[in-house]
């Protein structure tokens, strides 16, 4: 069932990922299918995560509830859109999880809590996953589309629930815990050997407060992993659309590439993909009939002539780069929808420019 | 000059494009020059000259020799891994066995999650240690840090002021505190930003230099504003607005609105940041290659030497 157009995926779908590398206007290009989708008659959530500070008051974002906002758009759906705190979602499932408001506070006061929450690589990829899951799962929306952390490693996002249980079934850790469960003292157990040296290098604080933790945390484990998995049951279910959005930069392509890759091996084939910032095409022809064109006008004497058809040579020859670098990324992509854009003269961070976009966005027939 | 330099900025600017141009006209200059990548697949070693997985050997590979004007300047690249550096660091606390075996059963990880940051510190340690052994009777003149993506240069650049504070007392403690010893000294470090010539990462370029004056006390070089285009002869035509009807006038209208969006982000830049500014032309490639960097190499020095 591939689509004609993004308004097709917009119109249908229940949740958008909007992947790539850093750099490539992934959350612009979020911002304006989600008010796209608004727009006709859809009620949807955008999560983003750390967007420029410009886009953020553009969309309303300056607070730092972690909770969704009703953006002021005319539209006859509904445009809603939250900046993600990856520590208070964490620690709102620390909330949901624990059996006693004891051990809750016992997690939460705890410094290594802290240092995992805000720190842990792959931490901030959960959260959004886990905010997507419970707005995926809220009747006030239709549609969820969220904006994923600039990762270098394209699958954090996907992967990161698993990553979060492997970390905390790790068997160094089960054996931190397990002198609580066989009733010895934990002075006793930080007095072996290993961690003893451990200790003696990072510091014997830090040590405990990790063996308090995992003490604190024993219990929670069984609900948190359930839910880590309906989480990634969620993301590589058929109601996640992923959408790669990436610039004609080698190592952005590069990255583009190895992330829909990925995705395809992982059963979850990439539906869209948006090239964004093109250098405009002016004409047809090439670089070298324009740099001919210049030649002919210098014989001819006519320098300003000249100097336009080299600037036309020098323009052409960037889209020709341009479409050399895009060819692995479109041979990749394989039949999902694709769409290209051009730069745009300014910098985006109104509403009225992020609708101008996403109305190009979606009317933007499928290039190949 | 600093015997050390950070080159950090936001993904997608052209910060391992940047470092490479560096590399390479600092060793034409007949500098000894060593490379150090935290991330082996950013493609330095291609775009220096060798192979795609050189640099990949814990002790480097030596990509260039016999450069410059007296035959003396050379490229080292080198990558530096959290756990390579774990290792050293515990080899020179007389824990060499315990290193092995910390690595091999993962107790390396609990090692980083318990006190986040304890990599970054032990890596920029190391680059401490590199640092200590760099200078004219040294090994190398120049050591270039290809620094880490995105967002993660504030972190890394700040792992040490955290790391004295979270860890009261022992070994790694006067670790912490001699790295920001050598943050702090020009003489040894400087962290050059790349940017581009636009409204939002000028932004982020200016917010993170002042985050990072404030929180770590680091030097900074010029800021490198990668991809500016120039074309004053163009700018010129357009301004007299006698510019032929349809495809040529618009590619000529397209280029100067462009241009002149550059030259406002480069004024921009210079205004906001004390350190000033060098500009880097845009490459049209599909992909660059040791070639492009050799010709960004020549604007860079052009540049450098056209200010000084």
């Amino acid at each position: 069932m591939s689509k004609k157009n993004f308004r097709d995926v917009i119109s249908t779908s229940r949740i958008v990922v909007c992947c790539g590398s850093g750099g490539v206007g992934k959350t612009t290009t979020a911002a304006a299918l989600a008010m796209q989708a608004a727009e006709i008659g859809r009620r949807v959530v955008l999560i983003t995560i750390d967007p420029a500070k410009r886009l953020a008051d553009a969309l309303g974002l300056s607070d730092l509830s972690n909770e969704p906002s009703r953006v002021q758009h005319e539209c006859s759906g509904e445009l809603w859109a939250m900046m993600l705190d990856a520590r208070a979602t964490f620690d709102e499932v620390i909330r949901q999880q624990s059996r006693n408001k004891q051990q809750e506070q016992a997690i939460l006061t705890n410094p290594f809590y802290s240092n995992i929450a805000s720190r842990l690589s792959g931490s901030q990829e959960y959260m959004a996953a886990e905010k997507l899951y419970e707005l995926f799962n809220d009747d006030r929306f239709d549609l969820v589309i969220v904006d994923t952390p600039p990762t270098r490693e394209a699958l954090d996002f996907l992967e990161a629930p698993q990553k979060l249980m492997n970390f905390l079934d790790h068997r160094v850790y089960r054996w931190l815990v397990m002198p609580a469960r066989g009733g010895l003292r934990v002075l006793n157990f930080a007095a072996q050997p290993i961690l003893k040296t451990i200790g003696r290098v990072i510091g014997a604080d830090v040590l405990a407060d990790a063996i308090n933790f995992f003490q604190a945390f024993e219990g929670i484990e069984e609900g948190f992993r359930q839910r880590a998995l309906a989480v990634q049951t969620l993301l590589k279910s058929q109601d996640s659309k992923y959408v790669v959005v990436a610039s004609a930069h080698h190592d952005t392509v590069q990255e583009a590439i190895f992330f829909t890759d990925e995705l395809a091996r992982v059963g979850t084939p990439v539906t869209g993909l948006i090239i964004n910032r093109l250098q405009p095409k002016f004409g047809k022809g090439s670089a070298s009939a324009s740099i001919t064109a210049a030649r002919k006008a210098d014989k001819e004497g006519d320098t300003e002539l000249a100097a336009l058809h080299r600037n036309m040579a020098h323009l052409r020859h960037i889209m020709q780069a341009e479409e050399a670098t895009l060819k692995p990324l479109l041979d990749a992509v394989r039949s999902a929808l694709v769409v290209k854009l051009d730069q745009r003269a300014q910098d985006i961070h109104d509403l009225h420019a992020i609708a101008d976009l996403g109305r190009d966005l979606v009317a933007a027939t499928a290039t190949r | 000059m600093s015997r050390m330099l950070v080159v950090a900025g936001k993904g997608g600017v052209g910060k391992t494009t940047v470092t490479a141009a560096m590399a390479r006209a600092s060793a034409d200059l007949g500098l000894r020059v060593l490379v150090v990548t935290l991330d082996s697949r950013q493609g330095l070693g291609e775009l220096l000259g060798g192979s795609p997985d050189a640099g990949s050997e814990y002790e480097g590979t030596q990509i260039a020799s016999g450069l410059g004007p007296k035959k003396t300047g050379s490229i080292l690249l080198r990558t530096l891994t959290a756990s390579d550096a774990l290792e050293d660091y515990l080899g020179t606390q007389g824990l060499a066995r315990l290193a092995k075996r910390l690595v091999s059963t993962g107790v390396v990880d609990v090692v980083a999650s318990a006190a986040p940051g304890i990599d970054d510190l032990l890596v920029l340690g190391k680059l401490k240690h590199l640092v200590g052994i760099a200078g004219p009777e040294g090994e190398h003149d120049l050591i270039i840090v290809d620094g880490p993506a995105a967002g993660h240069a504030i972190s890394f650049l700040q792992s040490p002021a955290a790391m004295a504070k979270t860890i009261s007392g022992g070994p790694l403690h006067s670790q912490a505190n001699e790295v920001l010893a050598m943050l702090h000294d020009a003489s040894k470090c400087r962290v050059i930003m790349v940017t581009l010539p636009e409204t939002t990462p000028v932004n982020e370029l200016v917010e993170t230099t002042a985050l990072l004056a404030e929180t770590v006390g680091v030097h900074f070089g010029p800021v490198v504003i990668n991809g500016v285009d120039q074309a004053p002869e163009i700018t010129a035509l357009v301004a007299k607005d006698q510019l032929p009807e349809g495809e040529l006038g618009d590619a000529a209208r397209y280029r100067a609105s462009r241009c002149a969006m550059h030259a406002h982000a480069v004024e921009r830049v210079n205004q906001l940041v004390a350190t000033g500014s060098i500009s880097l032309p845009h490459i049209a490639s599909a992909g660059l290659s040791a070639g492009d960097i050799k010709t960004l190499a020549k604007d860079l020095s052009a540049e450098v030497s056209a200010q000084s």
